[in-house]
């Protein structure tokens, strides 16, 4: 009787041992990839563990792809070349690649597992993407919900970036949230400052980076940055300026407009602004002194619903209608636009009409 | 001859006649859970296809060859799961490095298919009815047909008719789901004639 | 009942903290269980996920052009779309990023309003799901369906 129940209980154990054995031995060889070597734009090798996506992988070797989803495939932004040692793309990457990039062997980066040697295509300026360790230095209050967070750069450290572009902001896991998540944010000071930039953020309802921002970040504080991204920027020439931002959409403007105070810019600019109340304008002496700083600059601040009637002098209405009724001439003029999708795109719908080609607006919507 | 015919009634046997789903009501719970898209129960059903073609042999060679030697029969209920488990595990890394289309449409059914009834109601079917080798690799095959054909055809039933009718508070949801899948093993139940007519 | 991956993956993505700050379950744990009481509630009231969604589209279409002022819409209806930075990605984890924007609906005649967002619209056409009851955002079906005046698909051709 004992025997049988030994002989039962050692034959089970021998079973479990030689299944956990089994998938030891495959968890070691099948789903080990070991080391794969990625060659980037021809020039570059990189050796990493086998069998991560690619974007996290590129990551370790501060190769910053955009990525606002954080590796889940919804936002589509990670793209890159693969031209050799990825298979077809996957049904998740799909909706993303239209025909022409599917041909070009475009791939979402976080869904590509890094198995074979890759041969990949990196934009050039990405490469210039680097992470930096920050400090808070400075928090300031520039309405009831944006706040002005400078941020100073470790010793020695540079950044280079272009007037109206943005960096990815790393939000540590806090009180309310368990994992770390990216939000980006346009950078509003002057590319001239290469040891600092100041970030205007605005407090979203329950937005898990902008709650974090305005409730728990305090001056002393650490902030891991990465950056610059983003093709809105100031385009170096003399044409005429129409600047439409609302919000928080101020930032890259103002780091346009500093931009063009330094290199003592004689071009036109009209910098229209579009709030709500008085209370939502901000940094309006900051602009004054810019126009009498710069030779042809006008701010004109637009309240879709002033508060106090009659002691608001200035312009009243959407910022579309008040931009309407202001611009005459577009022929040598050239628009930067930063705002929600809806300002952006009934500004667009304006220059349009004024006959403004669609080449010579940029933008930068909220996202 | 004669044996392939034989080989092919046995799999249309476990595919139909004894529908493991229908006449057995094994493995409910994904049936009703994962039964609400055609395109789901596809993946669940090419799965369970896959998984049950291959632990039935596979609990075969360790019934026949350890614990009957060691007349250890009683040890088959939890030996066979052990055995399903280790296996699915082991499969969903080949699928991972095999194919990542395969691994993105299948490579996720797969732990819900480890703890799936009908998988290991199969491999104790397979002993009951003292299949070969060869006969538990068809029996196998056949009933993870006969899983998919049944949760295929539920899928259809409830995406097409279901979400488009109008149905009495109480029976909405797996009550008027269970229903069907009794009026279904009704009609597999015509299906035993067949086979009796020889 | 069992949970199927993508259940399991979507209710993961759901947890306060991971897509947004409050999480899209408040106290609810069941999902399925979730989907499947609003879908009733829905079906009962003669409707589909579908018709709702298309309603909450227009709406917030007739809305735009305010630009973040209450718009008067025909009939007796006062909309107000705002955005805010940043977009959301859905919780079941879809292709698409949704812009913050939110709409509110103001119903003159019976003076109640709703506000939802553009990645509601998304999660009730494609999903029925109306989020949970305790987050910020928990749209109640029958509560949307009367402020919104939402019209049964064969009466409205």
């Amino acid at each position: 009787m004992i025997t049988a129940f030994l002989i039962g209980l050692g034959v089970m154990c021998a079973v479990v041992l030689i299944l956990t054995l089994v998938i030891l031995a495959c968890d070691a060889t099948i789903a080990n990839y070991g080391p794969v070597r990625i060659v980037i734009n021809g020039e570059r090798e990189i050796t990493v563990q086998g069998g991560r996506p690619l974007l996290a992988s590129l990551k370790d070797h501060e190769i910053f792809l955009p990525s606002a989803c954080g590796g889940r495939g919804s936002c589509g932004m990670c793209k890159v070349r693969v031209l050799e040692g990825a298979g077809d793309p996957l049904a998740t990457e799909l909706p993303w690649l239209n025909a022409q990039e599917r041909k070009d062997k475009i791939r979402l980066s976080c869904q590509v597992k890094v198995k074979r040697p890759l041969r990949i295509e990196v934009p050039r300026e990405l490469l210039q993407v680097r992470q930096y360790r920050t400090q808070v230095i400075g928090m300031r209050d520039l309405t009831y919900d944006i706040k002005e967070v400078t941020l100073q750069l470790a010793p020695g450290e540079r950044i280079d970036f272009q007037a109206g572009q943005f960096i990815q902001f790393e939000v540590p896991p806090y009180a309310l949230a368990d994992e770390p998540v990216y939000r980006a944010y346009s950078i509003s000071s002057s590319p001239a400052q290469h040891d600092r930039v100041e970030l205007e953020i605005r407090l979203v309802p329950n937005g898990i980076c902008t709650t974090y921002v305005h409730r728990y970040l305090k001056v002393g504080d650490g902030v891991t940055v990465n950056g610059p991204y983003g093709d809105f920027h100031l385009q170096e020439n003399d044409r005429e300026m129409i600047c439409v931002a609302g919000g928080s959409g101020m930032a890259p403007i103002k780091s346009i407009l500093a931009r063009l105070a330094e290199t003592g810019s004689k071009r036109r600019i009209r910098y229209f602004f579009g709030a709500r109340t008085e209370r939502d304008l901000f940094l309006v002496d900051e602009m004054r002194a810019l126009e009498r700083t710069l030779t042809d600059f006008r701010f004109i601040p637009a309240l879709s619903a002033p508060q106090d009637g009659a002691a608001w002098q200035g312009e009243t209405g959407l910022v579309t209608a008040v931009l309407e009724r202001h611009v005459t001439s577009v022929e040598n003029a050239e628009a930067y636009l930063c705002g929600s999708p809806g300002m952006i795109n009934a500004t667009v719908a304006v220059l349009k009409k004024k006959g403004m080609p669609v080449e010579r607006i940029y933008f930068d919507s909220f996202g | 001859m004669s044996e392939l015919l034989y080989f092919l009634a046995v799999l249309l046997s476990a595919v139909f006649t004894s529908n493991i789903l229908l006449t057995n009501y094994l493995g409910m719970c994904s049936f009703l859970a994962v039964s609400k898209e055609i395109k789901t129960s596809l993946g669940l059903g090419a799965a369970v296809v896959f998984v049950m073609a291959i632990t039935c042999p596979l609990n075969w060679m360790v019934s026949a060859w350890v614990l009957e030697p060691l007349h250890l029969e009683y040890l088959r209920f939890i030996v066979f799961i052990v055995v399903i488990a280790a296996f699915v595990q082991v499969l969903e890394m080949i699928v991972e490095r095999v194919s990542e289309t395969l691994y993105a449409n299948l490579g996720i059914f797969l732990p819900l298919i480890t703890v799936n009834c009908a998988i290991l109601g199969a491999s104790l079917f397979m002993i009951i009815r003292k299949y070969t080798l060869a006969e538990s690799f068809v029996y196998g095959t056949g009933s993870g047909l006969g899983w998919m054909l049944a949760i295929l055809a539920m899928a259809g039933i409830r995406q097409e008719k279901l979400n488009q009718s109008k149905l009495p508070r109480g029976l909405e949801g797996p009550a008027i789901a269970l229903v069907v899948a009794g009026i279904m093993a009704l009609a597999f139940m015509g299906f035993s004639g067949m086979g009796g007519g020889n | 009942m069992k949970e199927t991956p993508q259940m399991r993956k979507a209710r993961e993505n759901m947890i306060p903290g991971r897509l947004s700050l409050p999480g899209f379950l408040g106290g609810e744990r069941d999902l399925p269980r979730l989907l499947d009481e609003d879908a009733e509630t829905v079906k009962r009231l003669g409707l589909t996920h579908a018709a709702i969604a298309d309603r909450m589209r227009e709406l917030r279409d007739a809305g735009a052009e305010g630009l973040g002022e209450f718009l008067s819409v025909p009939p007796h209806f006062e909309v107000r779309a705002d955005s805010v930075r940043g977009r959301i990605p859905c919780p079941f984890g879809e292709r698409g990023l949704y812009p913050k924007t939110s709409i509110t609906v103001r119903n003159l005649r019976t003076g109640r309003e709703v506000t939802y967002t553009d990645l509601h619209i998304h999660l009730v056409a494609a999903h029925g799901f109306y989020e949970g009851v305790g987050t910020p955002y928990r749209l109640e079906p029958a509560d949307l369906v009367s402020v919104l005046e939402v019209q049964p698909k064969d009466t409205t051709l």
